[in-house]
């Protein structure tokens, strides 16, 4: 077990940030904390590194009790924090070679170290650059580099890809599969979905500092039960159309609104095939359709009863 | 590790153009301007013998010499007049005097306003009053040194007349940049404020990182502060060569304690800035708001805009002036200057210790938490 956290609690005068969190993170893993804003993933990573008190709860990193003394294991932690901390008055090379030389003091291993770290983010041609010449998802993969150059063994990443362009984003998410490939444990929070489905082996979904639901996005999305929603574009809509989509067998809910007929169903099979056909047979004139198995959001939405997007 | 953030520490202060302006170009640029302002008044070299009246009701010979020896001859520093009390205080309602030096069972002093002049007589009788003490402590201790004593007396005496309060020395400006120069120590608060928010992860996010690294935290702070005490020191013998071979500036004769005392006060004021950082709520630009307002309103109060404040202080709220650790520094230069005793310099350098013992020990006392109740 990389990190193990049992009934954390984390208070902020009367708001439960974190409210009876228990967490476990095996080796070889990218964990995934997924929750909208204010849910309590940072305060929770705060609380894992001991940089807060908290009010109740036991934290162990690679098997030993965490705290802000333990250098053994905080020297083989990362940590990309939500914002970036970097200082403006160093060059892209010396920031790196800075935050790595808190954790490796051999010079010639550290040289070696930040070099890799500027080729895995991709700035081989900004490394004399000052960060306030560094576009933002530039800015962010420095922010990264500084956090990753010492090689740990655990990475904790605090939504890394926040106002990132989408190029700088892929970037990033494949370089941290590619850390994840060559060893390191991964903690990987973020709100949003696509990402952490894309990347996360396990997840752990969080809402007002409770814990939702954890598991593999395969099992997370068997907990609910919806199955599959269906698009078709349709530009004209008779109410005898309307009937049938409604009272087909799965359906849980079917919306028109004038140019998009959403269909959401129940778990079950062929209903796809049921709405081409009775499309078909009765000369409905559509554009495209489209079907798409469940999202955390579904997740999130059906157990929360909100949405997880902003 | 201490070579690596001292290092990364330097590179990073040295080129922060804020910092460099604050703690070194700003006070340049004040002393310059202080310089233009004065220059019509430092050039007139017509330092006025001060008028006094002596009103001996005691008949000690010992006092009635000294006072003598310093009101005769080209570089006598009074003129003085014998004569009683009514009479005295005639004179001085009628401003002709500045002061009544009465001797009865003790030496005092009457003034009816404040200002050099007043300062120059109150500290003649100090020195007087010191050196007879020093020679009663001497007596009693050891009878037989009676026989030295007169001799005793009279080099103390005949060093003052000879010392830098000759007319042609003294300048009445220099007050006014040795308050300007105090400011300029305490401006070391600047790096102050900037290492807490390095350190305190609630700070800054940079801290967080280095909280979360496996360095411990006061030990990362005294190397990152180090770097931060060689700039302000490095700044500060810049400025003070500046004020003494562009400016001209008197600093008096001993120049090993004025440096020294420089970096005492460097030190004061850098810890200054740290008990600010760690002390007040509010993000960096409060912080350093606080420190130059609470700078300013302390220079201020030791003459640096208006000379005579630092008499009013002294003579209204004298226990201001020793609350006032810039006032402490400025005067600690001016008694360097000025007095040929060091008593009154010590007192100054031991109230600037206990602040900077005071700073030192708060900051401490918050910064050495490692976990943080709000982030
Ligand atoms: N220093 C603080 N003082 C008081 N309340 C705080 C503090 N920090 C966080 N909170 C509150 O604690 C809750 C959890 O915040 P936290 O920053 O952990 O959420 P998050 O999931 O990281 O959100 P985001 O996606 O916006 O980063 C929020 O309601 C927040 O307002
Ligand atoms: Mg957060």
């Amino acid at each position: 077990m990389i990190v193990e956290v049992k009934n954390l609690v984390k208070r902020y005068g009367d708001l439960v940030a974190v409210d009876d969190l228990d967490l476990e993170v095996m080796e070889g893993e990218i964990f995934g904390l997924l929750g909208p804003n204010g849910s309590g993933k940072t305060t929770a990573i705060n609380c894992i590194l001991s940089l807060l008190k908290f009010d109740n709860g036991e934290i162990k990193v690679f098997g030993k009790p965490m705290s802000p003394e333990a250098y053994d294991i905080k020297k083989d932690i990362g940590i990309v924090m939500q914002e970036v901390a970097v200082f403006n008055e160093l060059t892209v090379y010396e920031n790196i070679d800075y935050f790595c030389g808190l954790y490796i003091t051999d010079k010639s291993e550290r040289k070696k170290l930040v070099e890799e770290a500027i080729a895995f983010v991709g700035l081989g041609d900004f490394k004399k650059f000052y960060p306030k010449k560094l576009s933002g998802g530039l800015l962010r993969r420095l922010n990264i580099a500084c956090g990753i150059s010492h090689k740990p063994k655990l990475i904790i990443l605090d939504e890394p890809t926040v106002a990132v362009d989408p190029q700088s984003r892929n970037k990033i998410l494949e370089g941290i599969v590619e850390l994840n490939k060559n060893g390191a444990t991964v903690i990987y929070t973020s709100h949003y979905m696509e990402e952490v489905e894309q990347i996360c082996s396990r997840i752990m979904i969080l809402d007002n500092g409770k814990v939702i639901a954890t598991g593999t996005k395969e099992e997370l999305k068997e907990m609910i039960s919806l199955g599959e929603k269906i698009t078709l574009q349709v530009f004209e809509m008779e109410d005898t159309h309307m009937n049938f989509f409604k009272t087909m067998e799965n359906a849980v809910s079917v919306d028109y609104d004038g140019k998009f007929l959403v269909m959401k169903f129940q778990k079950g099979n062929s209903n796809l095939e049921q709405v081409l056909d009775y499309v078909k047979s009765h000369k409905i004139n559509f554009g495209k359709i489209h079907t798409e198995m469940p999202t955390l959001n579904d997740v999130f939405l059906e157990i929360t009863g909100k949405e997880l997007r902003d | 590790m201490f070579y690596h953030i001292f290092k990364y520490r330097l590179k990073v202060l040295l080129r922060s153009k804020e910092m460099i302006f604050w703690t070194l170009l700003f006070p340049i640029a004040l002393s310059i301007f202080f310089n233009l302002a004065f220059s019509g008044l430092r050039n007139q070299d017509s330092f006025n013998i001060i008028n006094i009246a002596f009103v001996d009701n005691a008949n000690d010979p010992n006092f009635s010499e000294a006072i003598n020896s310093v009101s005769e001859g080209e570089d006598r520093i009074f003129n003085m007049i014998r004569t009683d009390l009514e009479n005295a205080e005639k004179l001085l309602e009628n401003d002709e005097i500045s002061g009544i030096i009465v001797s009865d069972e003790n030496i005092t002093l009457t003034v009816n306003s404040s200002g050099i002049n007043q300062s120059i007589i109150k500290s003649f009788i100090d020195q007087y009053k010191q050196v007879t003490s020093t020679a009663t402590r001497i007596l009693s201790q050891n009878p037989q040194a009676a026989a030295d004593l007169p001799a005793e007396i009279a080099t103390r005496i005949s060093y003052t007349k000879s010392d830098p309060m000759g007319k042609s020395e003294l300048d009445i400006v220099l007050n006014y940049f040795y308050a300007l120069i105090a400011m300029t120590c305490f401006y070391g608060g600047f790096f102050g404020v900037e290492e807490i928010n390095q350190i305190q992860a609630n700070l800054s996010k940079r801290a967080a990182r280095v909280n979360v690294a496996p360095i411990h935290k006061l030990k990362s702070f005294i190397y990152s502060l180090s770097a931060s005490a060689l700039i302000q020191l490095i700044e500060i013998t810049v400025f003070l060569t500046f004020l003494i071979f562009v400016l001209g500036v008197k600093f008096g004769e001993n120049m090993g304690l004025v440096i020294l005392t420089t970096f005492i006060g460097s030190l004061t004021g850098i810890s200054f800035g740290s008990f600010i950082g760690a002390v007040v709520k509010g993000n960096e630009n409060t912080k350093t708001g606080v420190l130059i307002g609470v700078t300013m309103i302390g220079s201020f109060l030791s003459g640096m805009m208006f000379g005579e404040m630092k008499y009013i202080v002294q003579t209204n709220a004298p226990i201001l002036s020793y609350l006032n650790p810039i006032n402490l520094l400025g005067d600690a230069f001016y008694s360097l200057y000025i007095y040929d005793t060091y008593n009154r310099y010590y007192t100054n350098i031991a109230g600037l210790l206990v602040f900077t013992i005071i700073f030192s020990i708060s900051t401490y006392l918050i910064i050495r938490r490692r976990k943080y109740a709000s982030i």
